[in-house]
């Protein structure tokens, strides 16, 4: 489909508008990221100018009758879900972003000694970005950061962070290394680092990935929130093209959910040990993924590695590889980890969970608990020689 | 369902270098080797040598292609195969025209059953092309299901398939939570198997694929008893991260050789305000192998 004829200069609705209408709706669908694909046509429809972007954004209300209808239900299921404590939350499942949000606000409550939380940033749809802080007290005291869901189709992430969160407190006093950890040392956890992908993921697209911000002269949404950072920004393995996965955006940090992170880390100053959760193809990493070359302290996170995955394997036997990112994985350029060692942070690691294949992002749910233990080791090792190591 | 990976000690597998800059980084790997012996030690991850790991993703990659091809020519979806481990092999590359690979390694069944430990084993030759789809397989794995069983179970799949009641109303396999019901597994084993076809074409030296949803099934009747259907899958390309959908159209009997339709949505090309057309599609179109 070439592009509309351009100087569309006539006031109201016109039976060329109407054409166009018609025709952006059917592209609409393609851009919202329509999953079911029997039947449809893709039409490729190009802005000429902001009046024409803005008739396209117009029609953002306009939206296929299935996709109401599921909303219906959404609502309806919605007041029963949202439960008032966090002891018949299933673990083992997976939720949504409301339930997600209701967990957190009844697990801050319930564990106020220890648990707060932050409200770090707005996504670019406006959501609120949450964070979870652990602290025994004290001020600024050296902090590890976690987070899970930078990629919003990778769900076992999420799971993952939460059976983790849980996990800290029911382990603080009981866990020696897990109390010493704590003692001296502050742990964040951003559970849903990407609020707009995920919700689009339950509801239009299991398998989106980047956000969901827009921006002039295209008609694709999102960037990869993994190649948005100051770190080699823009270099191989990162995607100038919006329509790309790997889409890096237009500037470092120009999307808001890194931008809060970023601003958040650096505000603090005190932060030692990163870990960004992924999945999948069950991996351990490190920097650099920018580039083949090493960094300063290769050896020590190479050995780090090795035992995280080790204590990983000896929970049900599943095995990891590890090294770095563009060694074991693929050259990426702007990512979390990258950014987290220029800025001064030495133990900063990447993870791939489960699986390798299989079921990829659709991992059954049956798995999750399995999954969150055997990481949950891999992170005690890592948060365990952080606190050991100070720097 | 167990996982299954190279053991941990080794580093520094999986796949492949940024595409675009592809046979230059090729050309520049090979160099490499020449410069990491002149430092001393700790530039390179322990005891692997740029090239060994280059070297180790070849295998790995052409480990792959060949299993997608010997899944589709054995043409049984009782019997899929995954890579379990790579043992063995041996690259040799051409930056100007692809790569030769000739690699061992062992398999597990796909529909792993709890306590089942079986292990094949094939060995293969995979010659790469530059960029090209269609990577040349000659591939023998040794028999890890007894050829009855084998049979059976396919025609056990069979007789499912034929009982299903059509349309069949299904939006997604697995469902959004990972979940398949034990009915509906013929179905995607089936897919599976047609997908094998699809991404034996697709994988080259450096795109990676897996089957991550199926979003669409049709059975259609036909007139000799063989299964017929199309559905619509969902590809994920690793080093992408790209979902690629493809229809796939597939004619399958048990025992007879699986015959695979597809056409996979050709990804996003850059737009520019000029409206120019055809970027670099990397799926191929329209191709069958009747």
């Amino acid at each position: 489909m070439p592009g509309i004829p351009g100087g569309e200069t006539r006031p109201g609705p016109s039976p060329v508008d109407r054409q166009i209408l018609l025709i952006f709706s059917f592209t609409l669908a393609v851009a919202l990221g329509q999953m079911n694909f029997t039947g449809d046509q893709v039409l490729r429809v190009l802005a000429r100018d902001e009046k024409q972007l803005s008739l396209l954004r117009d029609l953002e209300v306009l939206k296929p009758q299935k996709v109401l209808l599921d909303e219906e239900r959404e609502a309806m299921a919605k007041s029963r879900r949202l439960e008032r404590s966090t002891s018949s939350f299933s673990y083992s499942a997976y939720h949504n972003l409301e339930e997600i949000y209701s967990w957190i606000d009844n697990f801050v409550m319930e564990h106020s000694d220890i648990v707060s939380k932050i409200h770090i940033g707005n996504s670019f749809e406006n959501r609120t970005i949450l964070v979870l802080k652990f602290s025994t007290g004290g001020s600024r005291h050296p902090a590890i950061w976690i987070d899970t869901g930078i990629h919003s189709r990778e769900w076992i992430t999420h799971a993952t962070g939460i059976w983790t969160a849980n996990q800290i407190v029911s382990d603080y006093g009981k866990d020696p290394i897990l109390t010493d950890i704590l003692k001296a040392m502050d742990i964040f956890i951003e559970l849903v680092t990407n609020p707009d992908g995920f919700a689009f993921t339950h509801s239009m697209n299991r398998l989106w990935r980047k956000n969901k911000s827009i921006r002039p002269g295209t008609f694709c949404i999102g960037v990869d929130l993994n190649r948005n950072w100051k770190s080699g920004f823009g270099g191989n393995g990162s995607n100038s093209n919006p329509c790309s996965e790997t889409y890096h955006g237009p500037f470092p940090q120009s999307e808001p959910e890194v931008a809060a992170i970023v601003n958040f880390i650096t505000a603090h100053g005190n932060f030692k040990a990163l870990i960004s959760i992924h999945s999948y193809s069950q991996m351990l990493m490190y920097p650099y993924g920018r580039s083949l070359e090493p960094v300063s302290n290769q050896r020590e996170l190479y050995n780090l590695a090795k035992d995280a995955v080790k204590a990983l394997y000896e929970v049900h036997g599943t095995e990891y590889i590890f090294g770095s990112i563009s060694t074991t994985l693929y050259v990426a350029s702007g990512i979390t980890v990258d950014w987290a060692y220029d800025s001064g942070i030495k133990y900063a690691f990447s993870f791939e969970l489960r699986d390798t294949g299989h079921y990829g992002f659709l991992l059954p749910a049956t798995q999750i608990i399995p999954t969150a233990e055997e990481t949950w080791m891999a992170i005690r090792t890592i948060m365990e020689h952080t606190l050991t190591h100070a720097y | 369902m167990q996982p299954r990976r190279p053991p941990p000690p080794a580093p520094g597998s999986g796949p492949w270098g940024p595409r675009p800059a592809a046979p230059l980084i090729l050309l520049l790997l090979l160099l490499v080797p020449v410069v990491a012996a002149a430092e001393s030690e700790s530039a390179e991850d322990r005891g692997q040598p740029q090239d060994a790991r280059l070297q180790r993703r070849l295998l790995q990659q052409a480990a792959r292609a060949a299993l997608h091809f010997f899944n589709f020519r054995a043409g049984s979806p009782s019997a899929l195969r995954v890579l379990a481990q790579v043992q063995k092999g041996r690259a040799w590359i051409n930056p100007k025209e692809g790569c030769k690979v000739d690699v061992v390694f062992s398999t597990e069944r796909y529909n792993l059953e709890e306590g089942e430990g079986h292990l094949g084993k094939c060995s293969a030759r995979v010659l790469f092309k530059n960029q090209k789809p269609r990577p040349a397989v000659n591939v023998t794995c040794t028999r890890f299901i007894e050829k009855k069983k084998r049979q059976q179970e396919d025609y056990l799949l069979y007789k499912q398939m034929k009982q299903l009641k059509n349309p069949l109303e299904i939006v997604s396999i697995p469902d959004n939570h990972g979940h398949i019901d034990p009915s509906l597994r013929p179905i995607w084993d089936l897919a599976f198997l047609g997908s094998s076809y699809v991404m034996w074409e697709m994988t080259t030296q450096f795109s990676r694929y897996y089957l991550a949803q199926l979003t669409s099934v049709r059975q259609w009747k036909t007139n000799d008893d063989t299964i017929d259907f199309d559905y619509t899958v969902l590809l994920h390309e690793l080093s992408t991260q790209e979902i690629i959908p493809c229809r796939i159209h597939l004619v399958w009997y048990p025992g007879k050789p699986l015959k695979v339709k597809y056409h996979c949505q050709e990804l996003q090309t850059p737009e520019e305000a000029s409206g120019t057309e055809e970027g670099s599609a990397v799926a191929p179109t329209e191709l069958s192998n009747f």
